[in-house]
């Protein structure tokens, strides 16, 4: 392949296409295959030569190809997208899965934006036109959502979600293509703090993930596992040390045992790795839970259903929570109360906080 | 198509795009050259945007319509597609800045236009001139004025520029002597020239792709009298005060400064990434942003307050958020003061669910300390929200909580928390603070 001439290798594309062999003639048109490695292959106009032997719109499909390469062969990716989306953009009968074969070895070179401009150029032009097209749609909406969430603009993720959840195809893809997408939908539901939702994807895509890509199920936990967390599913160590996810080994206990102090100390100790990973913020929303096992444990501890606050104001200062005042504490239970994980309420007079005698501690995943 | 058009232009500036490196990747057993890589990256930063939308649209458009067959019209095409990338090329090698001469405020052509006119603006006037036929300018107090880009407009002449140097001395000019003024009035008039010859300043910039310390200087000024602007003018009438397109400039010019500082050293950066943080209370992006910043900076003092703030809005903690805007400054201050009306929302929504009892009293007089408000205040606003006050205490119930009808609260009502900090601080030495 790699030492073939021109004319030979168009004669094979035309054999290809004549005996409608539809695999190896995506592979003739993608960079998998090892024939873009031949400079004899890497033309800047090749125009000619494949009007000579193939039918349209075959050669001009085929000279945008042999186009690509040479800029390639150059380093001049922007040529070389452009080239290789306009071999797509022609009508053709091949499988929807080598449609992203073609492009599946391209890099997405740094500039995002011209990537994403070049991907939303085609999945766009997708829409509604023909059936084998659509096929590769999911793959390519893949590859912007990855794109959105390095350049960070999440927002960008919406009318692509859309889109495909208008499309009657959405169960009919490849099971590695949809564990993806749901992935990606997952974090973004959970960084518009949609809980329920973003529990349903992720978890889709941590089961339906291959048990031997061990590095993209531990992906899917890092995200899963703070969304898991807030319902009130706390993970047991087991899999933590499976997956190498210590970091949430404190965090989980600190929260199961309403442990602020621990907490907090766990959420700086592994500051950094969160931060990267862009789960810190949602890890934070973790006080509330902790702060109401906390006061669970007061209640517990006291055996009564008229709790004084000021038996929750030691709590919090045990804790050594800087600067809280009564006041404050006040607050932190009418919160609780207002998001249902205290039944009850607070009379200010009395200074105390009156606890239903039925269930005043709801379980965390009915309340949330 | 058009979604993805619109996508792109709403990114911005260029300068936005911050620096890219092509990647190189080992493709065919080549590795990836790195001088080229730089030259091509450089080229990228700065001309990618409109030549290849430019170019991508022509391609598009003649892919699409399918006319094939004629082998003119076929030969045409892939003439024109080889010739349009000739071109790109020939534009790389170009690499034209613009760069501005106008040692003025406003240039020569433009300030002899305006006078021929009679377009120019009261405070451009020659003092004396005002009320004649054709009022003559005054050539220290015209500022060249924002102009949209059109087609056929050339916004590139050096001789209509102003370099960076003047630049600045325009802004000086305009807050010292126009923003800062004692006697001109009303304010909303001294805000929109002020805000309009920024904008157009901050245009000037954009062409000349102006970077640095220079940048941040304009930018910092700009973004301190927008936070001032959108808290001394809360409250007017729509026609005179539009308070979304302050905030959309406020953001854009924002969004530039910070990115001006991840490169080099700024002394006030802490300040910006702080009144950042504040202005966008509850946004998760300006609080991720935020995270991301190394640690020296957001350990500063003044990162360390706004950070707590913003911990204290995530966690619907009203109260702690309260206490801690009273140690907030007043610049601070205005940059949060939109959010206080959430705040205080919550805290009565929280309160009425956390105290909802109909045989428990809260005093009016804790609830008006806890919300920073005077006791009418708090009245007015237990009122508005469905809140029970009875003679000077509160009765707090879930089911009678509401939400305020629109408009009915007024937020210039209750800005006494803002007011108390401005003292004897001038307008002037706030937005270039030397508070």
């Amino acid at each position: 392949m790699a030492h073939i001439t021109i004319n030979q290798y168009l004669q094979q594309v035309y054999e290809a296409i004549d005996n409608h062999e539809g695999s190896f003639c995506a592979e003739l048109l993608s960079f998998k295959h090892p024939h873009v490695a031949n400079p004899r292959l890497q033309l800047a106009s090749p125009e000619e030569k494949c009007q000579q032997v193939l039918e349209v719109p075959y050669d001009e499909m085929v000279a945008a190809h042999l186009r690509c390469t040479y800029a390639v062969s150059n380093h001049d990716f922007v040529e070389a997208y452009k080239c290789q989306t306009l071999v797509v953009q022609y009508p053709f009968g091949i499988s929807g899965d080598y449609f992203g074969y073609i492009f599946s070895s391209l890099p997405i070179p740094q500039p995002y934006p011209l990537a994403h401009y070049v991907l939303t150029v085609i999945v766009y032009s997708r829409a509604g036109i023909d059936d084998s097209k659509k096929w590769g749609m999911l793959f390519l909406i893949n590859q912007l959502f990855k794109i959105y969430f390095k350049i960070n603009k999440l927002h960008l993720c919406k009318p692509l979600i859309r889109a495909i959840d208008s499309s009657n195809l959405k169960d009919d893809y490849s099971m590695a293509q949809r564990v993806t997408y749901k992935y990606y939908v997952g974090r973004k539901a959970m960084f518009d703090s949609d809980y329920k939702p973003a529990e349903e994807y992720l978890s889709f895509s941590f089961q339906h993930c291959h048990r031997s890509s061990q590095r993209n199920k531990r992906m899917i936990l890092i995200y899963l596992l703070p969304v898991k967390m807030l319902l009130g599913h706390m993970p047991n160590h087991q899999l933590l040390r499976k997956y190498d996810l210590m970091q949430f080994a404190d965090v989980t206990k600190a929260v199961s045992e309403g442990n602020l102090l621990l907490l907090n100390e766990a959420l700086a100790k592994h500051e950094t790795f969160f931060i990267r990973c862009g789960i810190f913020l949602i890890l934070e929303k973790l006080k509330i839970i902790t702060y109401r096992n906390l006061f669970k444990k007061v209640y517990q501890l006291l055996k009564t259903h008229q709790l004084p606050l000021d038996a929750f104001l030691v709590a919090l200062k045990m804790m050594q929570v800087e600067e809280v005042d009564i006041d404050e504490v006040q607050c932190i239970l009418a919160n609780l109360i207002c998001e249902g994980h205290i039944k009850g309420y607070i009379s200010h007079q009395h200074q105390k906080l009156v606890v239903s005698k039925a269930n005043p501690f709801p379980l965390l995943s009915s309340s949330s | 198509m058009k979604a993805a058009a619109q996508s792109i232009s709403s990114q911005g500036f260029p300068s936005s795009w911050g620096s890219f490196r092509v990647g190189g990747a080992v493709i065919a057993g080549q590795s990836p050259d790195r001088s080229d890589s730089a030259v091509l990256g450089a080229w990228l930063d700065q001309k990618v945007p409109q030549t290849v939308k430019q170019h991508w649209r022509t391609l598009y458009s003649i892919s699409h319509s399918r006319r094939r067959g004629q082998p003119v019209e076929r030969d045409w095409r892939q003439h024109h597609n080889q010739g349009v990338w000739r071109e790109v090329q020939e534009e790389r090698r170009q690499e034209s800045i613009p760069r501005g001469v106008c040692l003025s405020m406003c240039p020569i052509r433009e300030l002899q236009d305006r006078e021929a006119q009679n377009l120019l603006h009261r405070f451009e006037v020659l003092s004396g001139t005002e009320r004649e036929r054709w009022p003559r300018a005054d050539p220290s107090g015209v500022v060249k004025e924002y102009a949209r880009p059109a087609a056929g407009k050339d916004s590139t002449r050096p001789s209509d520029l102003r370099p960076p140097a003047v630049l600045l001395k325009t802004v000086f000019y305009l807050v010292d002597n126009i923003a800062a003024s004692p006697t001109l009035r009303p304010w909303t008039e001294v805000y929109d020239f002020v805000f309009d010859r920024l904008r157009s300043v901050r245009q000037d910039m954009i062409i000349q792709r102006v970077s640095g310390a220079d940048c941040v200087a304009v930018l910092e000024r700009t973004v301190r009298f927008l936070i001032y602007a959108s808290y001394r003018l809360c409250g007017e009438p729509l026609r005179l005060y539009d308070p979304r397109i302050n905030d959309t400039h406020l953001q854009e010019s924002l969004s530039w400064l910070l990115e001006c500082y991840t490169s080099g050293k700024h002394p006030n950066q802490e300040e910006f990434q702080a009144l950042g943080l504040l202005y966008n209370l509850g946004s998760s992006r300006a609080t991720q942003h935020t995270m991301e910043l190394p640690e020296r900076i957001r350990s500063s003092p003044v990162m360390h307050l706004a950070l707590s703030v913003s911990r204290a809005f995530m966690e619907r903690n009203p109260v702690r958020l309260l206490r801690l805007a009273h140690s907030l400054d007043f610049l601070q201050s205005c940059a949060l003061h939109r959010h206080l009306e959430t705040c205080r929302r919550d805290l009565l929504l929280i309160y009425s669910h956390g105290h909802s009892s109909k045989n428990c009293r809260f005093p009016l007089h804790k609830l008006a300390h806890i919300l920073a408000l005077d006791v009418p205040l708090t009245n007015q606003l237990c009122q508005a929200h469905g809140v029970e006050v009875h003679g000077n205490s509160v009765v707090f119930s879930k089911t009678s909580f509401t939400e305020p009808e629109a408009g009915k609260l007024q937020c210039a009502h209750f800005h006494d928390l803002v007011d108390r900090k401005q003292r004897d601080l001038t307008v002037g030495s706030i937005i270039h603070g030397c508070t």
